[in-house]
């Protein structure tokens, strides 16, 4: 048993034309035991980024508290928000500080970054463990059912979705690729960011 | 191995834990109080290695007593969750961390609101409706997911809680015979009989 | 006398006094004035800013917004707003404390820091310079408007010494004795706000150090035309404010919300209040000297 698989859970996000999609199941677990169905894996970082944190639950809550430590200072301080390339290199940079003793997270970002234009591009990266980023132009994937989000993003991902077509996508991705892992599922949340608003929509998924 | 469960109902926590402390295969006491009354409205239900669980539970208890002497009021409920959770969670990083399971239930007075937190020794933290500890969690959650009732009365919390105390005792292999029941509301924290 | 026991913060001099702290506090009655009303449903904090001069380069801040890039007020934590009046180096270093002490207490407790302990935090701080000797305290006292669910609003100013008191409303900086029986004057228990807001612009404009010049009514119309006209002249220093002003209130959620004014609304808010339109007739158009400091 990896320490990584111990409470299960997992986040998936996607781009899509000028908006991004990132959604996570809910379940808390301890290996096989499921204890809670409303544990939040995705938190909102600014108005414009949202940050998944699959992994070890403790690790969750305290990767959690950290970012809010030091985004509410960066905020404060530059009296901007932050902006999500400079936000992954943050995480990265954060997780690299326990590289011999690592958070066992394994961290999934979706924003909207500002172009000099004012246009929003779409952003989404994840990093390994110790923060290695991954810049991806599709989609990522982590948690215990990454290696079935895979499968299931492959065949159903298109470029330049629109949004409600984006946010099936990332829903279908999600809940089918879940019902494969014993350890991910009990219900799930997608977050769809799109350059006026941001939708939260809750979904039941399968209780077993 | 300790048994733990607490349940939330209309207004109120009710916390229980047996009152058995054992070392390996032998019962050294049969009425150790395993639930801790943190401030007025917060109790603490601890499990786990023995000798951690009593240093750990005296340094929260002492720390939010000192909190609430410092400043008059004491810390809400998930305030105190928060700081309890943050303590386990640094201890878990550090040389020789603290292996101790906890319930902690309280009546926030301030909202109105009853709150019920399941954290691990790990520092992971939930607030849920209805949790436990040990061995009874795998005979008690499903039941719970059964009869529990957010809306319920004191008295309907207690039957909910018995029915899981009888399952244990009916299938468990070592059961323990008595248990500690705690309720807090809004009138504060008081001991029941079961 | 003095001289003898003045050159250390952490000697008594034989009538019992450390000069030290006397002199910071000295240096804080010529600052500009921060003024706080609390009310029913808020707290309001308005300051009085400096005007260094037409050379300042002001083009790179950007106007007082999120976190207050103002001189004297400071967004300390999302339910806190702070009010500085002394030596401006040693109030930066002092925001950066309470900052970090508030992020540190959400971190730790999951919360928003209570307003009492955040002062408490920084007067633990500042009392350190009174008794641990080699350095001089900090040339600064705040006020703290603010807002937890255990005392709902709150006002609180501390000192150089480390003491620190609540108030309904207070005052620090240069002629606070005028400005505190002023707001001694027209404080009512139950006041709203609106009322609060109008009774700190008030006292603010009869306060400002051009007041003392000529007659009150006058000096009153005279000291918001100039802060009107001071900002509203576009050419050298348009950026410039004279001053800062910020509320306490809940929002439609009942979570705290921190505004701290930008010149434009500050300009909106003397309309309505119509402080500036009365000097528009120009009964006391008199002449100003445009480098003169408000």
């Amino acid at each position: 048993m990896s320490i990584m698989e111990y409470n299960g859970g997992s986040v998936i996000a996607m781009v899509g034309k000028e908006c991004v999609a990132i959604a996570s199941d809910l379940r808390l677990g301890n290996q096989a035991l499921g204890i809670s169905s409303n544990f939040q894996k995705i938190f909102p970082m600014t108005d414009r980024i949202y940050l998944g944190l699959p992994g070890l639950a403790t690790d969750v809550t305290t990767l959690r508290d950290t970012f809010r430590y030091r985004l509410n200072m960066y905020k404060i301080k530059e009296e901007r928000e932050i902006e999500p390339e400079t936000f992954a290199h943050l995480v990265s940079s954060t997780l690299y500080e326990r590289r011999f003793g690592p958070w066992f997270i394994e961290p999934v970002m979706a924003g909207l970054e500002k172009t000099p234009s004012g246009a929003y591009k779409p952003f989404i990266a994840a990093t390994d463990l110790i923060g290695c980023i991954n810049f991806a132009k599709d989609f990522v994937v982590a948690g215990t059912a990454s290696s079935k989000l895979f499968g299931v993003a492959e065949g159903l991902w298109e470029p330049d979705l629109e949004p409600e077509d984006l946010f099936e996508t990332c829903a279908q991705t999600l809940l089918n690729a879940v019902d494969r892992d014993a350890y991910s599922g009990w219900g799930a949340e997608v977050y769809l960011i799109t350059k006026d608003k941001v939708i939260k929509r809750t979904l039941k998924g399968r209780m077993d | 191995m300790d048994i733990s469960f607490a349940l939330t109902g209309k207004g109120y926590v009710i916390v229980a834990a047996d009152t058995t402390a054992a070392r390996s295969i032998v019962k050294m006491k049969v009425d150790e109080d395993k639930i801790k009354v943190l401030s007025p409205h917060l109790l603490m239900a601890y499990s786990g290695e023995p000798g951690d669980t009593v240093q750990f539970a005296e340094y929260i208890e002492r720390n939010i007593r000192l909190y609430h002497i410092r400043n008059t009021y004491a810390l809400r409920p998930p305030s105190a969750a928060s700081w309890i959770r943050r303590s386990l969670a640094d201890s878990l990083r550090s040389r020789r961390p603290y292996a101790v399971n906890l319930l902690v239930g309280g009546y926030d007075t301030s909202t109105h609101t009853p709150h019920l937190y399941w954290i691990d020794y790990l520092g992971t933290m939930s607030e849920v409706p209805f949790a436990a500890h040990g061995y009874g969690a795998y005979f008690a959650l499903s039941l719970l997911d059964r009869y529990h009732d957010p809306e319920a009365s004191v008295e309907e919390g207690l039957a909910t809680l018995r029915r899981c105390l009888d399952e244990v005792a009916k299938r468990l292999v070592v059961t323990p015979e008595k248990y500690k029941v705690k309720i807090v509301d809004k009138d504060g924290v008081r001991e029941v009989e079961i | 006398m003095a001289r003898r026991y003045d050159s250390r913060t952490t000697i008594f001099s034989p009538e019992g006094r450390l000069y030290q702290i006397e002199y910071a506090m000295e240096a804080i009655s010529h600052a500009g004035i921060v003024i706080g009303v609390l009310s029913k449903d808020g707290v309001v904090l308005a300051a009085e800013k400096k005007v260094t001069g037409k050379l300042l380069d002001m083009s790179g801040a950007k106007g007082q917004s999120y976190g207050g890039s103002g001189e004297k007020i400071f967004l300390l934590n999302s339910n806190v707003i702070g009010g500085v009046a002394g030596i401006t180096a040693d109030a930066n270093s002092l925001i950066n404390y309470a900052r970090q002490a508030a992020q540190r207490h959400l971190y730790m407790y999951n919360e928003d820091i209570p307003v009492e302990l955040l002062a408490q935090r920084l007067c633990d701080l500042k009392q350190g310079y009174t008794q641990y000797g080699g350095l001089r305290p900090f040339g600064v006292s705040l006020l703290y408007a603010g807002y937890d669910p255990h005392y709902q609003f709150q006002l609180y100013h501390s000192d150089p010494s480390g003491n620190y008191s609540g108030w309904k409303a207070t005052c620090i900086g240069a002629n606070n004795g005028t400005a505190t029986s002023l707001l001694k004057q027209d404080y009512k228990e139950d006041i709203s706000v609106a009322d609060a807001i109008e009774l700190v612009l008030k006292v603010m404009s009869k306060t400002m150090d051009s007041t003392t010049l000529g007659s009150e009514k006058r000096a009153y119309y005279l000291a918001l035309r100039f802060v009107f006209r001071k900002r509203g002249a576009a050419q050298i220093a348009d950026r410039e404010t004279t001053v800062e002003f910020a509320t306490l209130t809940l929002d439609a959620e009942k979570k705290p919300k921190a505004k701290i004014y930008n010149p434009a609304e500050i300009d909106a808010l003397l309309h309505k209040h119509g402080l500036a339109k009365k000097d528009e007739e120009g009964s006391v158009a008199a002449p100003i000297p445009s480098d003169q400091t408000v």
